[in-house]
């Protein structure tokens, strides 16, 4: 508990992942040690995020790098006892403003999420950063519109949820049930982003970049240039079986490029909060690689899409969590795409 | 095509809430009402129908993964002799419930199991129907219950940018029975075709994408019909058949699709089972 309240920023490698419950166990003692370690760092003093772990908050968030926070959702699908918390969430603190880095999956984590961030710090959220289109990144934007932020994501994502929004919005309201749906709402972004957009965020600038289709066609990542610390959203899934709901090829093809990237770590969209390139690309190459082998020999074979359902992707089992949930979808649409080959 | 009040208010909601950083509300349940008494007459009149007979078989998953791109396969069993006229398929709550009628020819194949499967949209829990019209011009009917939802409002397209750069694109195969002596090969037929229905929404313009889908669909069998088709937009995007047919001498299906748009597209297939 200590290296994490006094900010030696030790980025929690492929750490298990801790409870909420461990949040709220912070003697009295390690808060003093803390605020005493920031006092006597006066080169941190830009950054008063070092607290790291807000004492009392119902949503855990830790600090991997200085001034960069991040929420482990859990590996499960929506349901009313999560509320829609089954994403990783960040934020990243500068001198003068906040950038929050996808919302969890419904208003009310949202501002779970918002009340960590406002344990942190109270500098204003400026930027609210969506990766990409999925309910469990954006369904919680609503928890920040008083802040009045830019709600910034890849120019194609607005077509992505708002041809998706009703039918997203029936099913999360059937699988989280009316007490945690409600509030839920549509936010689309107000900052289309199209190639690079730069954030100044004081003292340290986020590079924002849209990446060709692959997990969906408005995937968008974001690298801290104070941190070297690269968002990949859900680029990048660890332990929680890859979903796919873009283009397998392009993912592949984006995996390639993705591991020669140097930095000093890089935060799943699913999967521990951070983790080291090229190694945490590894698993999730080797799953999509094997259905987009299994599903392009029942092609050859002259094997039909409900045959594919049926048989393929099976060797990849018991490496992943929530496997059964979406291996038939993700054959799916491998096979949709394969098809045309 | 038909396009009930209720849908379209809400498409043209949906486009005013894009446009002015919107709070969407959800959609409210739907009134059940079983719309298949009035489907019915309107498409076959005062004929009887026999239901689950052993005829026809629908094959239909009970919740659709995906419910823009739900596969059905129907199969009229080997025990089932002789030519068949006709098959429709009605996805009784679709916007447009007629999905797809079939009228055979003499190139369908008379023995053997044959069977016609597609992927279809649908937009809400429904019944799904396959009704084959026999020789006799006796009606058969198989039923299924679908658990999908949104499927019609849904953009398949994973990647919308890339659907109609290489619109047309056809690709048609054949496949010999195992058995030399069985009578009935297989036929593929794929095209990369929007298929819209009018109800998508165009985010650049706050409207809806305007319909254009394949309207009918001839396939021959070396020169012979296998089965004329007329479809409407309940077929998924990126249109998909595969169906059997009756074994000839060559083998070579010839196909013509032409969409609302009064474009025609034509292929011919590969030499049998490339």
């Amino acid at each position: 508990m200590w290296h994490r309240i006094e900010c030696s920023f030790q980025p929690d490698i492929d750490a298990e992942p801790h409870r909420a419950t461990d949040r709220l166990l912070l003697s009295r003692q390690g808060f003093l040690r803390a605020a005493l370690a920031f006092a006597a760092a006066p080169l941190l003093k830009a950054i008063p995020a070092c607290f790291a772990t807000p004492v009392g908050a119902s949503l855990a968030v830790d600090e991997i790098g200085p001034g960069v926070f991040v929420h482990q959702g859990r590996y499960e699908v929506q349901s009313p006892e999560n509320r829609g918390d089954m994403a990783n969430a960040g934020f990243i603190v500068g001198t003068d403003a906040v950038a929050v880095i996808d919302t969890l999956g419904s208003t009310q984590v949202g501002r779970d999420l918002r009340d960590a961030i406002r344990t942190v710090t109270s500098k204003p959220i400026r930027y609210v950063i969506n990766t990409h289109m999925h309910p469990d990144h954006v369904f919680g934007n609503a928890a920040f519109k008083e802040d009045s932020p830019a709600f910034v994501a890849n120019h194609k994502l607005a077509r992505g949820l708002g041809s998706r929004a009703e039918r997203y919005l029936a099913i999360n309201k059937q699988m989280l049930g009316p007490e945690a749906f409600e509030g839920i709402e549509i936010v689309f972004p107000t900052v289309p982003v199209d190639g690079t957009l730069s954030l100044d965020l004081g003292g340290r600038t986020l590079l924002l970049e849209t990446q060709r289709t692959a997990h969906t066609d408005n995937d968008l990542t974001v690298t801290d240039s104070a941190t070297n610390t690269l968002f990949l959203g859900d680029l990048l899934f660890s332990v929680h079986v890859p979903t796919l709901d873009g283009s397998i090829k392009g993912w592949l093809a984006l995996i390639d490029d993705l591991k020669q990237r140097k930095v000093a770590r890089v935060v799943p969209g699913h999967g521990p909060r951070a983790m080291q390139l090229p190694g945490a690309l590894e698993p999730e190459q080797r799953y999509l690689a094997t259905i987009a082998a299994d599903v392009r020999k029942l092609i050859k074979e002259g094997k039909t899409i409900e045959d594919a359902a049926k048989t393929a992707g099976f060797e990849e089992r018991d490496a992943w969590k929530l496997f059964d949930q979406y291996r038939v979808r993700n054959v799916t649409a491998a096979f949709a795409e394969l098809e045309w080959e | 095509m038909p396009v009930r009040a209720h849908r379209l208010g809400l498409i043209l909601g949906l486009a005013a809430l894009v446009a002015s950083l919107p709070v969407l509300a959800p959609r409210g349940a739907q009134a059940e009402e079983d719309v298949w008494p009035a489907l019915k007459q309107a498409n076959f009149g005062d004929r009887s129908i026999a239901a689950e007979d052993g005829m026809v078989v629908l094959d239909a998953p009970t919740t659709a993964e995906d419910a823009a791109i739900v596969p059905l396969t129907v199969r009229v069993p080997p025990d089932v002799k002789g030519p068949l006229k006709s098959l429709t398929l009605i996805i009784d709550k679709n916007p447009s419930p007629v999905v797809a009628t079939l009228t055979f020819g003499p190139a369908a194949g008379a023995g053997g199991e044959r069977s016609f499967a597609t992927r279809v949209r649908i937009d809400m829990f429904s019944h799904v129907r396959a009704i084959l019209e026999t020789e006799d011009g006796k009606l058969h009917m198989a039923t299924r219950f679908v658990q999908a939802a949104g499927g019609c409002a849904a953009m398949q397209a994973k990647d919308p940018d890339t659907e109609n750069a290489d619109l047309g694109k056809m690709i048609v195969k054949t496949f010999p029975p195992a058995l030399s002596t069985a009578p009935l090969f297989e036929g593929l037929v794929m095209i990369k075709h929007p298929n819209s229905n009018g109800m998508q929404l165009d985010i650049n313009t706050g409207g809806t994408i305007p319909a254009r889908f394949v309207k009918e669909m001839i396939v021959k069998r070396d020169g012979d019909l296998v089965f004329r088709m007329e479809s409407t937009f309940s077929i998924s995007s990126n249109p998909n058949f595969r169906f059997t047919f009756g074994r000839g001498a060559d083998n070579e299906l010839d196909v013509a699709i032409t969409d609302t748009d009064g474009t025609v597209f034509t292929g011919k297939s590969q030499p049998s089972g490339s």
